[in-house]
């Protein structure tokens, strides 16, 4: 049996600027331990090859910290290797300024054990009886489809034959300029497993045909669209015209979820959450709160953000407040026994919200109700937690 | 602010005086009369009154000694010690100094400056000096009168009011006072933490900040920043957009093209087709033409032959009649000429002549005449005979002339004839070679249908193999009865239920059989039987879960491991486990889940088998459907093949190939080339052949005429040859002598006949007549022989001419094969008649249209390509999905951005609002002052007057209304001097403590009993921890206790408490003059 771990889609350097840079920062750092971890479960199952086919960098030119750290991994990394094959993606193409240029830094960092797939007429024999074809892509966008080009079987090649490129199959919109795959190159060109990457979900695109072509998805998620991802392909391949056995294997650290409140019950719930600090929040609130609700969410929020002093519950918070609504005017959240200069200055926060003619000025008015509100709060002045 | 030092110099009744105050309470004792009040005075002065006002002049030196001199050291906050000098008089001026210590003084103001200044310190509600307003002598205020009230009117501030000062500075400063001193602790918290954050997104003045590291700012950037991604990557996008758009129409344009060129090259193939059939046919019918046409030929020269030999009859017959025609002229010529001579001699002989002489004479002459004539005729015979040598010359050499004509046509005859040969031969060539292209292209279609055919029979081999191998695995799969592999987990969870039931069960069991007496057991352990034993005493029997004992004929017992509930979970497990799973392992062979799972992936790899051979049988009978009309198509070539080799003949096409090979590409085209030059050189060389023929002809005739006429010439060359026997040219010297003799006797003769001719001129006429008449006659008799010989000529030309063709044509006709032509031609049309009909008959014109479309297509892919090509160059450089992915998280990036500035503005807007809200409302609470001091002043006088009154009233600008009494205000004249004095000072000490200053009490209590003088000592003492309290006393025991004072001696003060009170005897600090 031949064992491959094939994997694509590192995104190594990925910015996330809709997060916090805190956040940015902790999701940055798990897409290079993932390559440990890959490398480990590369060892664990004795795999006779890895194939990471393309988008290892998010841009051709990443900045030192990422490939330096790459090589090091790679070179630090203990025990025996089998080899391992970074094929250039769309994200980051094979030019002459790129990462992969032969003249580059990182080329000279590389351990033997890796390889870096720098030629069209790239292939590799694994075993006497497993030859590696694979091709790089030299731009950002490209309207061939790269399986095609590599070499047809020839007549009396009895060996196993496994492809390696990096582009859209044809039922992902987009494709025709995104280094278009047809769905039967495999079989097309004689191969017995196709290697590809580019969707950051686990998928077997060709789950009928007996050349499986498939992504293996990004390790690490790398947006909430990403489902699917956080895994590796664990590839068996037993003989020519047997389809070859393909397992998804979690590697990934991060979960990114969507989460929706509608009422203070979803949100309360949400702390509940297992392991909710490895995962990415992306919380929308949808709800209409009472002031004292609202000083609610604010604690329940900071919790899931965390402050100076406190990690957050959540791994990462993005936050949309934008269907946070307040209940208007103080009602009765504000005691009796306030001081007359208070009380004063919440009936004349009343009576403007009362006299507003725009719903700005009724939202301005009871957020500052809600600020005077949790002023108090902090004081004990009002019942509830104190912060 | 807080009194340190005092000095005072030549004031009134006060020498000199130097004071230095302590910080809390200081008592100036001293008797009447000393000059306290003055003192006190001298404090108003140094602190409110210009020194260029004339209100000092009441207090110039009683005792003289220069103009009064105030000198006033205070300190406003820590570290602002200021000392003001003022010296009164027409000379007076006034100084300001400002210290850090209290040691160095550096000047801050001088002149009119130090009363601005001053005002702008102590903020007391007066004016600045020398305005509309300004006060003239000793400034007042509110503030003046409650912290430097003058003894003479202990009472004064119960009658002021704040509206009267003429500045607002003293009304703002008590506000402050009582503002930040009334409002509740809470509030002030909350009010500062608002203001905090506020003022971390707005200026004092209300703007938003706007520098570096505001939080609008923040946001802002963070929005900018976000918006130029998002724009930028939008830009790419865009682009990349475009690009694509432009490919998608491109490609779509190329493919409409290709489209547009598939059906054009289509088009132009079955043009070519059309053509090439219309060609062939073509062809084909021109060799039937041409073998018609040779047939028509030979058939043609046979009729000409025919025709030519009777024309040649004819002629022959026609030359007969012309010769006995000018035989018939010649005839007729010598008649003529005789009858001439006849006449001619009938006039000589005629006598009539009536002179005798004359006809001597004309005798003579006509003798000489005649001699002369017949030397002429002499020599006109010898110039004849010279002139049938020349003729017959001249025949001879026209003779080798014409001969050498003959031979040079027969040679051209001959060349063209070879060459006519030569182009036939070609032509027939070219036929072979075109009919062995013909072949090689049967043969080739033939191949190619043959492989198809082949191709065919090898898919139609693996149909009937793959459907073997189909049926086989169908076979195998059939022997497969597994569940789907959706069931497999819900087994496995079974499968581990049932084993940790069975776990649960397996608790061990040892059982001890003790037998009084030897018994025979049949035991059974985890449902395993055990040999069969005998137990004599005591034997232990152990089992994991389950033992059965069995004593035949007297008992069995059963054990099993486990809690009741535990084996009834068992029982329900196993017997879920035999309903679901048993029946799944039984059908599959299996004992267990591990090999009905490595069952079920066996029949999932044999399906996947099915399948794919089903895509395979798929896509081979596609194949072969594609190909179902192939073998008629390889019988067509094969016809066609046969039929094209038929048409060859007997030529051995091998003989062919050498030529065909050496023809290289487009061989038909070249061959059809040939064959129009070879027909053109067929044509050429026999229109070259018949002229020749015609010329030989022509010039036999001629010759054969020319040899007849050189044996007349010579005949008569030889006849009159022999009249001249000594040879022509002796001959012509003799006759030419003799002529001239002759001429001579003649001449002689004419003159003597000169006179007889008029004699003879009648008759002369008359015979000449007769001679014209003969000479006419013989005339017409020339021009008919000359008539006739020409028609003789000329039939004997048309004779020979015929002649000519006639053998020319015989000679074709011996050339040509009418059997081999009309075989020729049933093979063309046989062939011709093979050839497929084209459905319509499309010319050069349109085809080479159609080629031309095809090419113009053509370039258009290639621009299109190019197109493609560049576009695709931008797309490279655009980014593609790349950009789209950045583009995506850019727009989200963006959308957070204005999500959090919106936020980030609403809350600080919420913060400013509430930061509003909570100071017009603390401004609400503090604007009544007078509500806001009444608590303070009404609890002390409660507390001093044992709460004989409710409260103390006091309006919003501080004037006293009176005290409550049960409900209703009092004016303060209802109450004592004392008490009067008692709430005054009281107030005072409100304001004082409020606005945490200084103030002079100048013998304030003097109408107090002991009793509220104890409570005041006390108050004094606590409100001094507070704020500078200066009494001016006569009665230094109502504030001090006796151990107080300063003790005897020359010190000035002495100090309490820690300095909190200070003793100051005035009788010592102060000097009158």
């Amino acid at each position: 049996v031949l064992k491959l771990l094939h994997t694509a889609d590192w995104h190594l350097g990925r910015r996330f600027p809709f997060l916090p840079e805190e956040g940015q920062k902790k999701l940055s750092r798990a897409r290079m331990d993932v390559v440990t971890k890959i490398l480990e479960v590369a060892r664990r199952n004795a795999v006779n090859a890895i194939l990471c086919v393309g988008d290892i960098f998010d841009n051709p030119d990443p900045a030192p910290d990422f490939w330096q750290g790459l090589a090091k991994i790679f070179r630090t990394h203990p025990g025996v290797h089998p080899p391992l094959f970074l094929i250039p993606g769309n994200h980051d193409p094979l030019t002459p300024e790129s990462v992969w240029s032969p003249g580059h830094g990182f080329r000279s960092q590389l351990p033997d054990w890796v390889q870096v797939v720098d030629r069209d007429d790239f292939s590799y024999e694994i075993s006497p009886a497993a030859v590696l074809y694979a091709r790089p892509c030299r731009s950002k966008a490209g309207e061939n489809d790269p399986a095609m080009a590599l070499p047809a079987r020839e007549a009396g090649d009895e060996r196993l034959r496994i492809g390696c490129v990096h582009g859209s199959t044809f039922d992902i919109p987009g494709y025709q300029t995104n280094f278009p795959i047809s769905v039967d190159a495999g079989i097309q060109r004689g191969l017995d497993y196709l290697a590809i990457g580019d969707t950051h979900s686990f998928r077997d695109v060709t789950e009928s045909v007996l050349v499986p072509t498939v992504y293996p998805g990004a390790p690490e998620p790398t947006g909430f669209d990403d489902r699917g991802a956080g895994n590796v392909a664990l590839v068996a391949m037993f003989r020519r015209g047997l389809r070859p056995r393909v397992d998804a294997e979690k590697v990934a650290f991060w979960r990114w979820i969507e989460v929706r409140c509608r009422d203070m019950n979803e949100l309360r719930n949400l702390l509940t959450t297992p392991d909710l600090d490895r995962h990415v929040v992306k919380l929308r609130l949808e709800m209409t709160v009472s002031l004292a609700e609202e000083s609610e969410v604010e604690r329940i929020l900071s919790d899931l953000r965390g402050t100076d002093a406190t990690h957050g519950r959540a791994g990462v918070l993005v936050e949309d407040r934008s269907g946070l609504r307040m209940q208007t005017g103080s009602g009765d959240a504000f005691p009796e026994q306030l001081p007359a200069v208070l009380k004063d200055t919440v009936a004349r926060l009343d009576r403007l919200i009362v006299e507003a003619t725009e719903e700005w000025e009724r939202a301005k008015a009871t957020r500052a109700l809600a600020h005077l509100y949790k002023l108090l709060q902090s004081r004990d002045a009002i019942g509830g937690q104190g912060r | 602010m807080k009194l340190l030092r005092l000095h005072v110099q030549s004031f009134a009744a006060v020498g000199s005086v130097d004071v230095e105050f302590g910080s809390g309470l200081n008592v100036l004792y001293g008797p009447n009369d000393l000059g306290k009040s003055t003192v006190a005075e001298s404090i108003r002065f140094a602190l409110l009154l210009p020194h260029s006002s004339t209100h000092f002049e009441p207090y110039i030196a009683w005792a003289g000694g220069g103009d009064p001199t105030v000198e006033l050291t205070f300190e406003t906050e820590a570290q602002r010690i200021w000392r003001v000098r003022k010296h009164f008089g027409k000379t007076g001026s006034s100084l300001l100094q400002e210290s850090r210590n209290g040691i160095d003084f550096t000047d801050v103001e001088r002149g009119r400056g130090v009363e601005r200044r001053l005002r702008e310190i102590l903020r007391w509600g007066i004016p600045e000096p020398g305005g509309a307003h300004a006060p003239r002598g000793l400034p007042t205020s509110f503030l003046a009168t409650a912290l430097l009230s003058t003894q003479a009117d202990v009472s004064a501030i119960l009658g002021q009011s704040l509206q009267n000062d003429l500045s607002g500075s003293g009304k703002e400063q008590i506000a402050a006072a009582l503002q930040a001193v009334a409002q509740d602790p809470l509030f002030v918290e909350l009010l500062r933490k608002t203001q905090e954050r506020r003022s971390e997104a707005y200026t004092d003045s209300g703007a938003k900040k706007a520098a570096k590291g505001s939080v609008f700012k923040e946001a802002a950037e963070r929005v900018k920043e976000a918006r130029r991604e998002k724009e930028r990557l939008q830009a790419l996008v865009d682009d990349s957009e475009g690009a694509e758009q432009q490919l998608r129409e491109l490609n779509d344009r190329r493919a409409n093209t290709q489209e547009q060129l598939a059906a054009a090259a289509a088009s132009a193939v079955r043009l070519e087709l059309l053509a090439r059939q219309a060609a062939d046919r073509s062809a084909a019918e021109k060799q039937v033409r041409l073998a018609e046409e040779e047939v028509r030929r030979i058939k043609s020269c046979r009729n000409e032959v025919e025709q030519t030999e009777a024309k040649i009859v004819d002629l022959r017959s026609k030359v007969t009649g012309a010769r006995e025609e000018a035989k018939k002229a010649q005839e007729l010529q010598s008649q003529s000429a005789n009858a001439l001579v006849s006449a001619e001699e009938e006039a000589r002989s005629d006598g009539g002549d009536p002179s005798s002489t004359q006809t001597n004479a004309q005798l003579r002459q006509t003798l000489a005449e005649r001699a002369v004539h017949a030397a002429l005729q002499r020599i006109d015979s010898i110039l004849a005979a010279k002139k049938l040598f020349d003729a017959a010359r001249a025949v001879e050499l026209e003779l080798q002339q014409q001969q050498v004509r003959a031979e040079d046509a027969r040679t051209k005859s001959s060349q063209a004839k070879e060459q006519e040969n030569a182009a036939g031969e070609e032509l027939q060539r070219g036929v072979l070679l075109e009919r062995a292209l013909e072949i090689q292209a049967s043969e080739k279609q033939v191949r190619s249908a043959q492989a198809a055919v082949d191709h065919k029979a090898g898919l139609t081999a693996r149909v009937q193999e793959v459907t073997g191998d189909r049926a086989s695995l169908l076979e195998q799969r059939a022997s497969f009865i597994v569940p789907p592999q959706s069931l497999l987990p819900s087994m496995n969870r079974l499968d581990t239920e049932l084993a940790s039931a069975r776990g649960a069960l397996d608790v061990g069991l040892v059982a001890i059989v003790t037998s009084h007496r030897p018994l025979d057991l049949t035991v059974e352990r985890d449902g395993e039987a055990v040999d069969p034993r005998s137990v004599a005493k005591r034997e232990e029997i152990e089992a994991n879960t389950e033992l059965e004992i069995d004593v035949p004929g007297v008992v069995n017992i059963r054990v099993r491991g486990g809690r009741r509930e535990a084996q009834a979970r068992f029982a329900a497990l196993e017997s879920r486990w035999k309903q679901e799973v048993t029946p799944h392992l039984e059908a599959a062979s299996v004992s267990d889940l591990e090999g009905l799972s490595a069952k079920i992936r066996e029949a999932q790899r044999v399906d996947a088998g099915i399948q794919q051979r089903d895509i395979e049988l798929g896509s081979l009978q596609r194949q072969i459907a594609a190909q179902s009309d192939i073998e008629d198509a390889l019988q067509q070539c094969a016809a066609d093949l046969r039929a094209r080799r038929a048409a060859l003949g007997k030529m051995d096409i091998e003989t062919l190939l050498a030529d065909l090979t050496a023809l290289g590409v487009d061989a038909a085209a070249k061959l059809e080339r040939r064959r129009q030059q070879s027909l053109k050189g067929v044509d050429a060389a026999r229109i070259l052949s018949g002229q020749a023929h015609k010329d030989h002809a022509v010039a036999e005739e001629r010759a054969r005429q020319l040899s007849l006429a050189l044996q007349t010439a010579t005949a008569a060359w030889d006849s009159a040859s022999c009249s001249f026997p000594e040879g022509v040219d002796a001959a012509m010297a003799a006759a030419q002598v003799e002529h001239a003799a002759c001429v001579s006797s003649k001449q002689a003769i004419d003159l003597e006949l000169a006179s007889l001719a008029a004699q003879i001129e009648a008759r002369k006429k008359r015979i000449e007549t007769t001679l014209r008449d003969a000479r006419k006659a013989l005339e017409e008799a020339r021009i008919k022989v000359a008539s006739a010989q020409e028609e003789l000529e000329t039939a004997m030309i048309d004779e020979s001419a015929q002649s000519g063709r006639l053998i020319e044509l015989r000679k074709v006709l011996d050339a040509s094969d009418l059997v081999q032509a009309g075989e020729r031609l049933r093979e063309a049309t046989e062939h011709y008649d093979a050839l497929p009909v084209p459905q319509r008959l499309v010319s050069n014109d349109e085809v080479t249209a159609t080629q031309s479309t095809v090419g113009a297509i053509e370039s258009a892919i290639d621009a299109i390509e190019k197109e493609i090509h560049r576009a695709h160059g931008r797309l490279e450089q655009v980014g593609g999905a790349v950009a789209r992915e950045q583009l995506s998280d850019a727009i989200e990036e963006f959308e957070s951005a204005e999500r959090q500035e919106r936020e980030t503005e609403a809350e600080y807007e919420a913060w400013k609002l509430l930061l509003e809200q909570m100071k017009e409302a603390d401004a609400a609470q503090a604007s009544n002052l007078g509500l806001a001091l009444v608590p303070a002043v009404a609890a002390q006088f409660n507390k001093l007057t044992r709460e004989r009154y409710e409260t103390v009233s006091l309006t919003a600008q501080l004037e006293t209304k009176g005290v409550v009494v049960a409900g209703g205000v009092r004016s303060t004249s209802w109450l004592s001097v004392g008490t009067r004095e008692q709430l005054s000072t009281l107030f005072r000490i409100a304001l004082a403590e409020y606005l945490r200053t200084a103030i002079v009490l100048d013998d304030q209590l003097v109408q107090s009993d002991e009793g509220r003088m104890d409570w005041f000592r006390t108050l004094l003492k606590d409100k001094a921890q507070l704020f500078q309290i200066i009494v001016f006393t006569c009665r230094p025991g109502d504030y001090l206790l006796k151990a107080a004072l300063v003790p005897d001696g020359s010190a000035v003060h002495a100090d309490m408490d820690g300095g909190l009170i200070r003793a100051i005897d005035l009788r010592r600090a102060l000097h009158r003059r």
